[in-house]
Formats: C-alpha cells, structure tokens, sequence
C-alpha cells in the first residue's frame, strides 16, 4: 500500500521536470496544423458560466439542438462560476486545450482576441449584418468579428409602482427629478433610490448610465460631464436619498433592498424580473433620466457571445462556427431572449419580441441604443473601469470631489 | 467541615456553570451560522432577511438542496476521507523524521516546507493543471485527493513535529536496545503516542479537503465530479442568486461533517506522552 | 531523567547507535537508508506540487507575462521592471500598511481568543467535546457562504449587528462597518479574527493535552496555580506548538485574500487592500501577471523573514 503510494508520487515527481521541459514556454500556436476539413466531427466542447439552474439546463439544450442540427452528435457543456471563467480559459490555453465553442461577457471579447485566441467569424462566413451596433462593436476589434452575441440586457430604473403612486411621485426624466423623487421617497426605513457602486467593473458598469447620459466619454475622465456624473451620484447620497451602503451592495444586494422595501426606485437590468415576479413585485421600468432635455439617455451593453477559440483543429473550428451561427438563428434568439430575460440582439426581431413580451418593450428600446463598454476603447477598457470605479468610490467616501476625483484615481 | 458530598455537588456545579458558559461562547461565535439558517429560510433567495427569525420560513431552500446535491455531498466526503488517510501517511513519518532524526539539512527543510506554505493557492492550482493535464489526473477523485493531501502534507509535517519534538527518545531507544526495526518502532511506539496530533492534523486535513474550492474547479473539466463547494453555483449565478438554496446545502453538508469531527474530538484524550514513559 | 526533565527540554535527540556497542557496517547503512525513506515520500510530493510553481512565480516577476503569452508562450524578459512598477505605486505603501495591520490584528485577536479557550476547555465538564468540535463549524462552511452571511451581518442600515447594537443602546448612529474606509479594515480584521479561532482553539487544545497532569500536580503541591500555573508550568510546555501555531498563522493570513474579496472587494476607496489581494487583482484582474507575481514574491519575502525567526526559535529549543 505504501509502496503504491511511494510509486505514484515518484512518477508524478519524475514527470514534474518533463512537463517543465515541455510546457515551460509553451510553442506557438499553429492553427490549421491538425485535422483536415473533411474529417467528420462527433462532439464539440462548449464552456460558459451559466452555472445556475435553470440557465445551466436551458442553454445545454439549446447547445444540443444545434448541435444535433449541424451533425455533431455530443455536445460536452461545461459552465465554471462567473469569475473564474477567464483563469480558467488561461488555464487551458496555455496547455492547448481550449475548448471549441467559448461564451465570452462582451467587455472582454476584444483583450481575449488581441491575445490571439479567438478566430475571426469573417473566415467562416459569419457576419453581423442586422444586429444592433452595441454588440458589433463590442465583439469587433482590429476590423474584424469575433463574436456573435444572441441576446442583450442593460439598465434601468425600477419603481415601486404603488409607493411612487402613494407619495403622488411620477418616475423621473431629468436628473432633477430624480433628485426631488428619491428625496421625497425617502422615508423611514425606506430609501429613494439604490445603486450599485462597489469597487469592480459592477461599480463602473452602473456609473456608466449618467456618465454618458451626461455626455461624458470613457477615453477623457477628467471632463466636466464625467464630473457632473460624479456629482449626481454625490448628491443621491448625500441627500440621504441612497443608503452609503451602496458602495458596498452589488447589484444582486440592490436588488434585495428593492424587493425588501428598503428603496423605493433601483438601477438595475431585466434579469431581475423573475425574481420581482416571484416576490410578487409590482414594478414599474423606466429609463435612465437625462441631465439636460438635449440629451438621450444611454445605457451600457451587457450580455454575454459565443466565440470560437483558435484550436489548431480546422475541422472542429468550422463546426464550432456552424454551432455559434446555430445559437443565433431568429428562434433562438427569442428563446433565448424569453427564458434568459434578454433582448434578442438581431433589430428586425424587436417588434415581434415587443409583442411577445410586452413587459420588455422599455429594455428592447433601450438595447437598440445601448453602448459597448469597449466600443472605443477595446483592450484598454479594463484599466478604464478601474479609474472609473476607483474615482466613483473616492467621491463617495467623501475622500475627493467630483471635479478631481478621476485625476486622483489615476485617469490620464 | 465540608463533607466529601457536599464538596461533589460543587465539583458538579461548577462542571455544569462551565457547560453553561461554553454554550454561550459556542452561540457567540456561531451566530454567523444561526443567521445562514435564517438567510437558508427566507422565501425569497435573498440575503437580506427581515428579522432574527423568518417570518414565513420556507423550505424550499432544502428541497431543493436535497434533490440535487445528493451525490455532491458523497463526492466532498470521499476526497476529503481520502486526503486525511494519505496526508498522514505521508506526513507523519517525516514529521517523526525531522524532529527526532539529526539530519545536517533539516533546517533547508524546515525551510523549504515553511517556504511552500507562502505560495499563493491559485499559482499552485495554475501550475497543477499543467500537470495533471499531461498525466492524466484531471476529472479524477484520486487526482483530487492526491492534490489536496499533498496541499496539507507540509501543514502536517510542521504541526506534527512540533509535537514529535517532545517525543522522549528514551523509550524509542528501549525499543530499539530490545531488537526492534527502526520502522517498527516508529510504527508501535511513536504513532500511538502521538495519537493527538495525528488525530489534529486529520481533522485539519479534512477540513482543507473539505472546504476546498481552488483545486476542485481547476482540476475538473466536466461537470460530472463536482464537491460541494463547487455543487452551490448551481444556485448562484453571474446575475442571480437562490441564497436560501446556497446556505441550505451548506447547512445540509456541514451535518455528516460535523458528526466526524465530535467523533475524533473524542479521541484527543490527556496527557498521552505522560502514561508511557513510566 | 524524571519524567518533568524529559518533558520541558524538549530532547536532543540521543546520538543514534553510537553510545551503545557498534552495529555491523550493513546494519548501519540500511538504517540510515531507512531514515531517508521516512522523508522521501514527503519530500517528493512537495517537490512536485510546490516546487514548479515556486520556480514559476519567480521567473514570471521578471517576465512582462501577459493575455498574449498564455497564448504563444512569449514572455519576455524585463528584469526589475515588475518590482520597481508595483513598489514605486502610491497604492502600495498603503497596501503594506494595511497587510501589517491586518496581520498583526488577525493574530493578535486569534491567538489571545484561542488560548483563552483552550484553557477554558482544557477542564472536563459534560458536552465538552461535541461543543470544542461545534467551535469548528464555521471551517466546514464554504468561504463565498461565511462572507455572504457577514456581510449581511455587517450592513450598516438592516444588518443585525447593527440592529442590535442600537437596540441595546450602545451606539446611537449605525456603524458603517463595510462602508467607511475608517472602519471596513477593522471588520475585516475582526471577520478574520472570527475565521482564525477554530484553527488556533483546536490546535492549542491538542497541545495543552500533552502536558502530563503530574506536572500540574507536582506545581500544585509547591503553591502554584491559576496564573502562576499558567506561566511556569503551561506556557514553557507549550514552547513548540505555540511557535508553530503563530508561525503558521502569520503565513497563512498573509494570504489571506477570499474573506476580503468577498467583504469588500479590496474597497471602499482602497481601504482594505492588502499586498495579497493587490497580487490576486493584478494578475486575474488586470491580467498583468508579471507584475502580480511580483507583488506575491514580496509577500513571500516577508514570510521569509518570520520564517527565519521560527527556525531560529525552535532549533534554540532543540539544543537546550
């Protein structure tokens, strides 16, 4: 017994300087090395991070379907808890097993494809022609496609139809209004208003609302409209209107306090709905209010899109591309958009969808006009983001103004 | 005069007023604990319950764990089982070895085990997948067991000497004047009376196992060997999160550990050096 | 040797088969082969799960180790850049700070917490070890869960801590425990705290049943007891499992970075970054894993150096 024990760890040590020796700097990568295109292919590896039922089981059949749809028999579907799927996309990237069809958030599809991992769709004969030009953008980088994402989602504001009612409150549509309404809102143990401002790329993604309503732009922070942005989110706190919390609540915690009663009007996407449904939630949805009457409101892209990482398998990675343009066809895209709590991103379905799912004819609007976070600024944005949400926390702990506080945060 | 049942009866009281004060420091410090079973009984998948005790407690929370993390449960005990019996096979002669044996380098050692100690979890996990990726470790209960034991195996070494440091050499040396392999007596005489640092560093060990995130999400790459920590993200999503279900599992799985753990507790018994060198 | 002497000098070992009549030269070898065996098992599993990485970290702190190279390999070298970017930050000296404070606070609260209750377990009463073993139970919980029910705990309008603590009067205003960057590194100090006890109760116990009842009977005759007790007869006793206990507690919160993340994600405003968590963000956040390891073979260094401190307190002990 201890002999097996002592063999086993001796071979594994042994193999340790191997692997040194073969893995140690890893070769470069050689596309198109393996694998003829007339080989047929019997399964295909899919990673994500939808790890919670009944995602998990809704997207595994889909995958299926098309799967089945394209001739490939098994589709092995593995999803990885949210934060740990790029470590994990690291982990197998450097030992060459990345996985054939790979779900991407779109912030990160362009650092992903400057690496060098990803294939361009435009060699398969993919294109997104007809999608809303948030996620084209967000998926574009160096003029070329790398992702085509089915369904979308961004932020709004949600009321407590009932307690705006009773105080006699309209939702607002300038930032004035929203000022006066969440103060008047303010009441007992009862908030306003509550967002998310926590020190990560949550806290910057729901600062980006009044940022670029405000006409501010991720590639110049220290200009006033980014200042005046800074401003608002000072003045709900100040006010008392938005708990001081709010630095510390993600947006799932948010979302808890508007269901609680604790705030009466929150930021937050569609994603919640299912849970405002089960709690018996009567809730209202309005976009984010403007700061002057010249302006639109703009919120920014989430949503997640299919990629196919660059394998070195010719074979595989064409079918790999038939299954990414499979999850984006018409129907499953609605399917996607009905069961997910997204908007399906091809513009020619948003009426139908608007009919079909009547309650989410503000996000439908709302996602043909959203922004792509790396829109301009592709790789570079996660750098940004931190600027961003370190300058948001710096006002809000009272430790900067609005006008320096991106300078302090280290904006360029 | 204090009579020999009157002085029984304050032995007892003071016994029980000291059972009385553990119970509450336990419900101090668990209070955490109380306040996930509150969170595991909320209706609504929150974290944000409303007062100290649900006002409408549901159960869906454990229905739900109940159904799907079954065979999750088995998994974690399994790996962590497994990684207790190898880590203090492995482990305990070494220890014995560095405390008691006059080696010139046993400093480098002590210091190469300290050193491996510092290392970050998540280098570690990186640089294990490339190598269970090359022999074939991954999506394997062994290959868990073996990473999780050789994680503990230096925390092991480092505890278990410090205890073995007071291992009297006199009684191994009678042993060995009487004929006795150098093996052998380790095995008969210095296992046993280092029962409780053996039984410490298991406990230890399991817990590792138990609570181990890192290796289980790195090492696996299908979804079929998932331990328990690994089995919550079922209920949490990127964007949502059943909390009630989360904390029930975890209030679930705690249970057959718990039980383990009172077990072995048991077995620290007193003074167990003191009995044998007379 | 009575049996107190044999006991506190924590033994040098006696010279192996030297003293006594000389064992045949095969004899001799197969022992000290025997001796080796005892750590070759040990030895390689260390080396095999520890030694890559190490080597990794250091070389990937002198390497601009990018998305890129996880791709094609190539990372190349650039000397002291790493060190001297993530140094010459203005983050950083906080993050030492904070790394000290949290450290330092960590064991503090721990250890005297521990020891407390380890004494207070080391008498027999009824449930004595179910409730030593329920002191664990907080180990048994996954990290992500203990931080979900703290920071429910800790918020600072309907967290129950704050609830209570109004309630009972002893604050008047909530207490802005993951808010204020005055306050949250003391929260997370105090969580820490919470998570460390179980780990230095349990082992302290273990080692306060070592010490032999007869010494506490022999100290009893002569006078000594309760504090007195303590400090001649336990604390000596106590010499090896302390210094580990302590040693590997330092280590280990110097790593500690899933209890922060989970409270506060390194905020609000940077107050609870630690050069820990500074390494973890940098490299899987930022993706600049050369500067993250960097950042980690700094914390390492440090560790080294109560390393050292430990090996020099033990083998002092060894040669007495």
């Amino acid at each position: 017994m201890i002999k097996k024990r002592l063999a086993a760890a001796a071979a594994m040590a042994t193999l340790a300087p191997l692997t040194l020796a073969a893995c140690g700097g890893g070769g470069s990568n050689e596309p198109g090395s393996e694998g003829s295109a007339s080989e047929a292919v019997s399964s295909l590896t899919v990673l994500d991070y939808y790890t919670e039922s009944p995602s998990h089981s809704q997207i595994g059949d889909q995958l299926q379907k098309c799967g089945t749809s394209i001739g490939v028999a098994t589709v092995d579907h593995q999803s990885v808890p949210g934060p740990t799927l790029i470590q994990k996309v690291l982990q197998q990237a450097s030992s060459k097993t990345l996985p054939d069809v790979l779900m991407l958030d779109n912030p990160d599809i362009q650092q992903i494809a400057e690496a060098g991992a990803l294939m361009p769709l435009g060699d398969f004969g993919l294109n997104a022609d007809g999608y809303a030009p948030g996620p084209v953008s967000a998926a574009t980088f160096d003029g070329q496609l790398y992702g085509l994402q089915p369904g979308a989602n961004t932020l709004a504001i949600f009321y407590h139809k009932d307690v705006l009612a009773k105080a006699g409150v309209q939702p607002p549509k300038t930032w004035a209004e929203l000022k006066t309404a969440a103060k008047k809102l303010t009441s007992g143990k009862q908030y306003g208003f509550a967002f998310n401002a926590t020190a990560d790329y949550e806290g910057a993604w729901q600062f980006l609302p009044p940022m670029w309503t405000n006409g501010g732009d991720e590639t110049d922070l220290k200009s006033p409209q980014v200042a005046g942005a800074l401003q608002l989110w000072k003045d709900l706190v100040d006010d008392g209107s938005v708990s001081k919390s709010a630095v510390n609540w993600k947006q799932a915690d948010v979302n808890d306090q508007f269901i609680a009663g604790k705030a009466a009007m929150m930021l937050n996407g569609p994603w919640q709905i299912p849970s405002l449904q089960k709690a018996k939630v009567d809730f209202g949805v309005a976009p984010f209010p403007v700061n002057t009457p010249d302006q639109t409101s703009i919120a920014p892209l989430g949503g997640e899109a299919w990629t196919v990482p660059v394998t070195g398998d010719n074979a595989k990675m064409a079918k790999a591309a038939e299954l990414v343009k499979c999850m984006n066809t018409d129907e499953n895209q609605m399917l996607r958009a009905k069961q997910g709590g997204l908007v399906p991103t091809k513009l020619a379905l948003a009426e139908q969808y608007k009919t079909e799912v009547p309650s989410m004819a503000g996000f439908t609007d709302a996602v043909a006009n959203a922004r792509a976070r790396t829109g301009k600024l592709g790789p570079k944005w996660p750098d940004t983001a931190k600027v961003i949400y370190t300058g948001m926390q710096l006002v809000l702990t009272d430790q900067a103004a609005p006008a320096d506080a991106m300078a302090k945060a280290g904006a360029s | 005069m204090v009579t020999h049942q009157q002085r029984l009866a304050a032995r007892q009281t003071r016994r029980g007023l000291r059972t009385g004060i553990a119970i509450v420091l336990l419900a101090l410090m668990l209070f955490p604990v109380y306040w996930m079973l509150n969170i595991s009984l909320q209706p609504s998948g929150g974290t944000l319950p409303s007062s100290f005790f649900p006002p409408q407690p549901s159960l869906a929370g454990y229905t739900t764990a109940i159904q799907d993390q079954g065979q999750n449960l088995v998994t974690s005990m399994v790996i962590a089982v497994g990684t207790v019996v190898l880590t203090l096979l492995i482990a305990t002669p070494c220890a014995y070895a560095l405390a008691q044996f006059r080696f010139r380098w046993i400093s480098w050692a002590l210091l190469a085990i300290l050193i491996s100690q510092m290392i970050p979890g998540i280098v570690i996990a990186n640089a294990l997948y490339t190598l269970y990726e090359n022999i074939g470790l991954l999506n394997s209960i062994p290959g868990l067991i073996i990473a999780n034991a050789a994680h503990a195996v230096p925390f092991g070494i480092l505890i278990m000497r410090s205890f073995m440091l007071g291992v009297p050499t006199s009684i191994v040396e009678a042993a060995r004047v009487d004929g006795a392999g150098l093996v052998r007596a380790f095995l008969s005489i210095v296992v046993p009376i280092s029962r409780n640092s053996l039984i410490t560093v298991g406990l230890f060990a399991f817990l590792f196992a138990w609570g181990d995130f890192l290796f289980a999400l790195t090492l696996t790459t299908e979804g079929d060997i998932t331990p328990v920590t690994l089995g919550i993200y079922t209920y949490l999503g990127s964007h949502i999160s059943n909390w009630s279900a989360v904390m029930a599992t975890a209030m679930l799985a705690s249970i057959p550990a718990i039980i383990l753990l009172v077990i072995a507790q048991k077995y620290i018994a007193a003074g167990a050096t003191g009995g044998a060198v007379k | 040797m009575s049996d107190a002497e044999t006991l506190t000098t924590a033994t040098e070992p006696t010279r192996p088969s030297s003293d006594t009549a000389p064992a045949p030269r095969r004899g001799r070898r197969g022992e000290e082969i025997a001796k080796v065996l005892f750590v070759v098992p040990a030895a390689l599993t260390i080396i095999a799960l520890f030694g890559y990485p190490v080597v990794k970290n250091l070389a990937m702190s002198f390497q601009n180790y990018t998305l890129r190279t996880f791709i094609n390999g190539e990372a190349p070298w650039v000397g002291l850049q790493n060190y001297v970017a993530v140094v010459t930050e203005e983050l950083f000296s906080k993050a030492l700070v904070n790394t000290a404070l949290f450290t330092i606070g960590s064991i503090i609260g721990q250890f005297v917490i521990g020891m407390l209750l380890a004494l207070f377990f080391h008498k027999n009463f009824p449930l004595n070890g179910v409730l030593r073993a329920l002191f664990l139970l907080p180990w048994l919980l996954p990290l992500i869960v203990s931080s979900a029910a703290w920071r429910a705990i800790l918020e600072q309008d309907s967290g129950v801590l704050n609830v209570t603590l109004e309630g009972l009067g002893i604050i008047n205003a909530p207490i802005p425990w993951l808010t204020s960057p005055d306050v949250a590194l003391i929260a997370v100090i105090l969580v820490n705290i919470w998570i460390g006890i179980p780990f230095n109760l349990t082992l302290l116990y273990s080692g306060l049943q070592e010490i032999p009842d007869e010494l506490y009977e022999a100290g009893a005759l002569d006078g000594a007891s309760g504090w007195k007790a303590f400090w001649n007869i336990t604390w000596p006793n106590l010499h090896a499992v302390v210094s580990v206990v302590l040693m590997l507690g330092v280590i280990y919160t110097l790593k500690v970075i899933d209890i922060i993340l989970g409270l506060t994600q390194g905020g609000p405003a940077n107050a609870t970054q630690t050069i820990a968590t500074q390494s973890y963000q940098r490299s899987f956040v930022e993706f600049k894993f050369g500067q993250g390891a960097a950042l980690s073979n700094i914390l390492i260094l440090i560790s080294l150096v109560f390393a050292i401190v430990y090996l020099r307190a033990t083998r002092r002990q060894v040669d007495e």
